[in-house]
C-alpha cells in the first residue's frame, strides 16, 4: 500500500514537474517571442516589460539580458545596458554578442583601449566574427591607419560581405592610400547594398574629381542631393567644383562662362560669399 | 485569420493536423506549399533530416517563400546544423523583414560563435581584376604596426582669407591674406621636401574660398590633419603673441565661446544623426566617437604646435584655446587654426614681411607635424 501510494505520489510529482517545466518553457519562449516582436516594432517599453518578465522565470536567459541591454541603450540608460551585457558575460563568457556590445559601449564612453580590447576578445572567441573585425577596422580608420584598417575590414568583408558600412569604410581606407580601383570597387559594393549611401557617393565623387572626371563627379554629388537635398557635404563638394571651374575660366579671361558656374555655385550654396561677390562684380 | 496568426499557429503545429485531416491529399502534392506542410509535419515528428530534404525542394520550387525558409531553418536547427539554420532564417528575413520568428532565431543563435558556410566563388568583374592587381602592387609594399597612435600622412594647409577678403591689414599695409599664403606655401614646400607627408593647399593664389570649401578640400584629399593659418589682429596695437585654436565640445574660455558663436551663427546645424527616440545606431555611436577622437587629437596637435612656437619663435605664447566651430566640426580629421603673431602690432608686422622670418614660422609648424 505504501509502495503504491509512494508510486502515485512520485507519478503525480513527476507529472507536476514535467507539466510545470513544459509550461515554464512555453511561457518563457512566448515572452521572448513577444518581446522580440515588440522590439522589432519599436515598442521599446512593452518589449522591456516582456524581457523582464522572461527573466523572472529564467534569470539566466542570455537572450533576454542581451535584448534588455539593447533596449536600455535605446532609452539612453547606458549604465543599465552595460549591466545587462556584463551579466551575460558572467553567465557565459562565450557570448560574443554581449562582448561586442560592451566594446561598443566603451567606445561611446570614449574608452578606445577598452573597446579595442573587447573586440579583440571577441576575435579570440570567434575568429570568424565579422562585427569584431569591422569595429577594429573602423578604429584603425579613425586613427588614420589605413594599412591596418584594410587588413581588418577585409576580414570583416570576407566573413560577411552583406554589410554596406564594411565596404564603405574599406573604400575610405583604400582611398586614403590612393588605391582608387579598390576604393571604387568597395564604394560600388556599398551602393549595391545600399543605393542611398550618400557618404559613399560623396567620396566616390572626389575620386572621380581627382582623376579629372569632373562631370562624372558632379553627377555623383547631384545624385546625393536627389537622395538628400540637405546633404551639406554634397553641397560643399559641388560648390567647390563649380568654384574651381569658375576661377579657372576667370583666370583665362572667360568671364561669361565663369558667371555661369558662379550662378551654379550659388544655387547649391545660397549665400556663398565668393559667388555673391563675383556675380556682383561681373554681371 | 491573418497571415501572421496563421504562421504563428502553424509554427506551433496547431494547423497541421487540421489541414491534414481536412485535405489529406495536400500532404502528398508537389506544390511548394504542400511540401512546406509536409516538412512542418516531419519537424513535429523530429524527422529533421527528411524535413530538410523536403523543405529544400520547397524553397527550390518557391524561392520567395519566407515561410518555407523559416521551416528549413527549424529543420536544420533540429539537426544541430547551426550555420545552415542561420543561413535559412536569414534568407527568410531577407524575403520578409517582418518575420519575427526568424529574426528571433538569428539573434539567439548568433549570440555565440557559429561555424561558417563555405563561400561560392563568382567570376570576377574587370574592376575586381584591376583592384586585385592594384592590391598586389601597392599593399604588399606597405606595412604598419598594431599601434593605435594617430597617423599623419596627408596634410591640408589652408591659407586664411584671400581675394576680396584681405583679412586684417597692418599699419604699413601688409595684408593678412598675403602673409597666410606665403606661410602656407612655405610650409607646403617644406612638407613636400620632407617626403614623409603629402601636402595639399586649399588655395595657391590670391582668390577667395568660402570656409565650407576649405574643409571640402580636406575631405577631397582624405587629409589626416587640417591646418588653417591666420594672423591675429587687435585694436590694441601692443597686443602680440601666438595662439592656437582647435575644435572641441566646450569652449576653453568666454572669448573662445564668443568667437565660435559668431562663426556658427551664419550656419545651420546639420540633421545628420538626429536623435530618434527608441532608436540606436552603431554608426551614430562610431560617428560621435570619431568626432570626439578628432577633437582630442586636435587638442594634442594644438598643444604641440604651441609648444614649438614657444621655443622657436620670438612671440609671447597666448596658449591654446578651444571652441565648437561648426566648420571645423565637419572636418573628418583633426583640425587646428594657427594665429602666428599680430599684424596689428607694428613690430610683428615688420617681422612678418621678412622671408627669413616666414621660413622660421613654417619650420616651426613643420616640426609640430613631424
Amino acid at each position: 500500500m505504501r509502495t503504491l501510494l509512494g508510486r502515485l505520489i512520485l507519478a503525480a510529482t513527476m507529472f507536476a514537474v514535467f507539466a510545470g517545466a513544459a509550461a515554464w518553457a512555453a511561457d518563457v519562449n512566448d515572452l521572448l517571442f513577444e518581446g522580440a516582436d515588440h522590439h522589432f516594432r519599436g515598442l521599446v517599453d512593452q518589449a522591456i516589460v516582456k524581457f523582464q518578465e522572461a527573466l523572472r522565470l529564467d534569470p539566466e536567459n542570455e537572450y533576454a539580458h542581451n535584448q534588455l541591454g539593447i533596449l536600455y541603450a535605446k532609452k539612453e540608460r547606458y549604465d543599465d545596458a552595460f549591466r545587462e551585457f556584463s551579466k551575460v558575460v558572467e553567465i557565459d563568457g562565450r557570448n560574443t554578442f554581449a562582448h561586442l556590445w560592451l566594446g561598443i559601449l566603451y567606445l561611446r564612453k570614449n574608452d578606445l583601449d577598452r573597446g579595442f580590447t573587447k573586440f579583440n576578445e571577441v576575435i579570440a572567441l570567434d575568429p570568424g566574427n565579422a562585427d569584431a573585425y569591422y569595429f577594429i577596422g573602423a578604429i584603425y580608420n579613425i586613427r588614420h591607419n589605413p594599412v591596418k584598417a584594410i587588413e581588418y575590414l577585409k576580414k570583416a568583408r570576407d566573413a560577411d560581405s552583406e554589410e554596406a558600412e564594411t565596404h564603405y569604410r574599406l573604400g575610405t581606407a583604400f582611398s586614403n592610400l590612393d588605391m582608387v580601383h579598390n576604393a571604387l570597387l568597395e564604394y560600388d559594393r556599398t551602393m549595391a547594398l545600399k543605393p542611398t549611401h550618400t557618404k559613399a557617393m560623396n567620396d566616390m565623387g572626389w575620386i572621380l574629381y581627382n582623376q579629372g572626371k569632373v562631370d562624372e563627379a558632379v553627377d555623383e554629388w547631384k545624385k546625393v542631393l536627389e537622395t538628400n537635398p540637405k546633404d551639406r557635404d554634397a553641397q560643399s563638394n559641388l560648390a567647390k567644383a563649380y568654384g574651381d571651374m569658375a576661377l579657372k575660366l576667370q583666370s583665362e579671361g572667360k568671364t561669361k562662362e565663369a558667371v555661369r558656374y558662379w550662378k551654379q555655385m550659388l544655387s547649391v550654396q545660397p549665400g556663398n560669399k565668393a559667388a555673391v561677390y563675383y556675380l556682383k562684380k561681373y554681371q | 485569420m491573418d497571415r501572421r496568426t496563421f504562421l504563428h499557429l502553424l509554427g506551433k503545429g496547431a494547423l497541421v493536423s487540421s489541414v491534414a485531416g481536412l485535405f489529406p491529399d495536400l500532404l502528398f502534392g508537389q506544390s511548394a506549399f504542400d511540401l512546406g506542410l509536409q516538412g512542418q509535419e516531419l519537424i513535429q515528428n523530429g524527422e529533421y533530416a527528411k524535413a530538410v530534404e523536403v523543405l529544400q525542394k520547397a524553397v527550390a520550387m518557391d524561392p520567395s517563400s519566407d515561410w518555407a525558409y523559416g521551416l528549413l531553418g527549424r529543420a536544420y536547427r533540429g539537426l544541430g546544423k547551426t550555420a545552415e539554420a542561420v543561413d535559412a532564417f536569414r534568407q527568410a528575413l531577407r524575403i520578409n523583414p517582418e518575420d519575427t520568428y526568424s529574426r528571433w532565431m538569428v539573434e539567439m543563435m548568433t549570440q555565440k560563435p557559429i561555424p561558417k558556410l563555405p563561400k561560392k566563388e563568382k567570376p570576377r568583374s574587370p574592376l575586381e581584376l584591376q583592384a586585385e592587381e592594384e592590391e598586389k602592387r601597392v599593399l604588399g609594399r606597405l606595412a604598419s604596426k598594431e599601434s593605435l597612435e594617430y597617423q599623419v600622412k596627408r596634410v591640408v594647409v589652408d591659407a586664411g582669407h584671400g581675394g576680396f577678403d584681405s583679412g586684417a591689414v597692418g599699419l604699413s599695409g601688409l595684408k593678412e591674406k598675403d602673409v597666410t599664403l606665403e606661410l602656407a606655401t612655405r610650409l607646403h614646400r617644406r612638407l613636400e621636401a620632407g617626403g614623409r607627408v603629402k601636402s595639399f593647399l586649399t588655395r595657391t593664389g590670391d582668390y577667395y574660398i568660402p570656409l565650407s570649401d576649405r574643409t571640402a578640400v580636406a575631405n577631397q584629399y582624405q587629409a589626416d590633419l587640417f591646418i588653417s593659418i591666420h594672423i591675429n589682429a587687435n585694436e590694441n596695437r601692443k597686443a602680440n603673441g601666438s595662439e592656437t585654436y582647435y575644435c572641441a565640445e566646450k569652449a576653453s574660455n568666454q572669448e573662445a565661446a564668443r568667437v565660435a558663436e559668431f562663426e556658427n551663427s551664419v550656419l545651420k546645424f546639420d540633421e545628420e544623426f538626429k536623435k530618434e527616440e527608441g532608436f540606436i545606431s552603431i554608426e551614430e555611436i562610431l560617428f560621435h566617437f570619431e568626432q570626439r577622437m578628432y577633437w582630442k587629437e586636435s587638442g594634442s596637435f594644438a598643444g604641440r604646435f604651441q609648444e614649438k612656437f614657444k621655443t622657436d619663435l620670438p612671440f609671447r605664447s597666448r596658449g591654446v584655446n578651444s571652441a565648437n566651430f561648426f566648420v571645423l566640426r565637419r572636418a573628418k580629421m583633426p583640425s587646428i587654426l594657427l594665429e602666428t603673431g599680430f599684424i596689428s602690432n607694428p613690430e610683428d608686422e615688420s617681422k612678418l614681411k621678412t622671408p627669413a622670418f616666414l621660413d622660421r614660422v613654417a619650420d616651426s609648424v613643420f616640426r609640430g607635424i613631424a
